[in-house]
């Protein structure tokens, strides 16, 4: 089996780039008074999503949290897992690239994480620093 | 995908191991465009996805780890004609195997979004 870096590699010299029409908005619960943070998917990344035969299962990434730094993780060697859906891909993304914390491990009532349409996130980067979730439906 | 195993590359007067090239090739970059309104990834090389953390912060998340957190990370930006630098943060979380989190300083002090700014890594792979 090759590395993933090596198939990741491979992938970006023949897949063409996917721009998402998603973004994952998210409150860390662990700092309330922090801005909601916005989760950009890498278009290289998910062209490889929706390919197949690239990526790692996701599980190898969750088990690779507990493992110390400079030991063997399990994800690079890991076997591919076959094409993604790009909503599939989003919610691996979430998994990987968000704490547990967010999407696993929060009790309360806020709604802290949404999946929302590019254009959804608002241009005017005026308030940054003031973004929060929007806690009600908010219209596709 | 074939495999060529060699241990020296050689131009016919120069002579270098390949453990030059590949411990010393950039393991994940990303350039980040629009930082000033709607970010985007604009090109990269193994980075899974890039976290909006505040203004002036983002997050590079790598798609195939690095060893530990003992590599190096740099950062580059092409904006509005001031000089701007790049910071890792302090604290524990900055620097992780699988994400890096950048701060873009402006040379007054203030954290700032920037149109046009890209992160690179070397060091170990997992």
């Amino acid at each position: 089996m090759t590395h993933l870096w090596e198939r990741l590699a491979e992938a970006k010299s023949r897949l063409a780039p996917v721009q998402s029409k998603y973004r994952v908005l998210f409150e860390d619960p662990s700092q309330p008074d922090a801005p909601a943070a916005v989760l950009v998917p890498d278009p290289n990344w998910m062209a490889a999503a929706l390919a197949g035969g690239i990526l790692p299962p996701i599980d190898t990434y969750l088990r690779d949290r507990d493992v110390p730094d400079g030991q063997p993780k399990e994800h690079p060697y890991a076997e591919p897992i076959g094409a993604m859906t790009e909503e599939e891909a989003i919610e691996y993304l979430i998994q990987k690239d968000i704490p547990p914390a967010v999407w696993r491990d929060y009790q309360g009532n806020r709604c802290i994480l949404r999946i929302v349409p590019v254009k959804l996130i608002p241009s005017d980067r005026s308030f940054r620093n003031a973004w929060r979730v929007n806690q009600t439906e908010m219209a596709a | 995908m074939s495999t060529l195993n060699v241990s020296n590359i050689t131009d016919g007067t120069t002579t270098v191991g390949t453990s030059y090239v590949v411990n010393g090739s950039a393991k994940a970059w990303v350039n980040m465009v629009n930082g000033r309104s709607t970010l985007a990834i604009g090109n990269s090389l193994n980075c899974s996805s890039l976290t909006d953390v505040t203004t002036g912060s983002f997050q590079g998340n790598w798609a195939s780890s690095m060893s530990g957190s003992d590599y190096v990370s740099g950062g580059t930006c092409n904006n509005q004609g001031y000089s701007y630098s790049y910071n890792t943060g302090a604290g524990a979380g900055s620097k992780t195997a699988s994400s890096t989190k950048t701060y873009w300083v402006h040379h007054t002090g203030g954290v700032y979004d920037l149109d046009d700014a890209d992160i690179i890594v070397h060091g170990d792979l997992a």
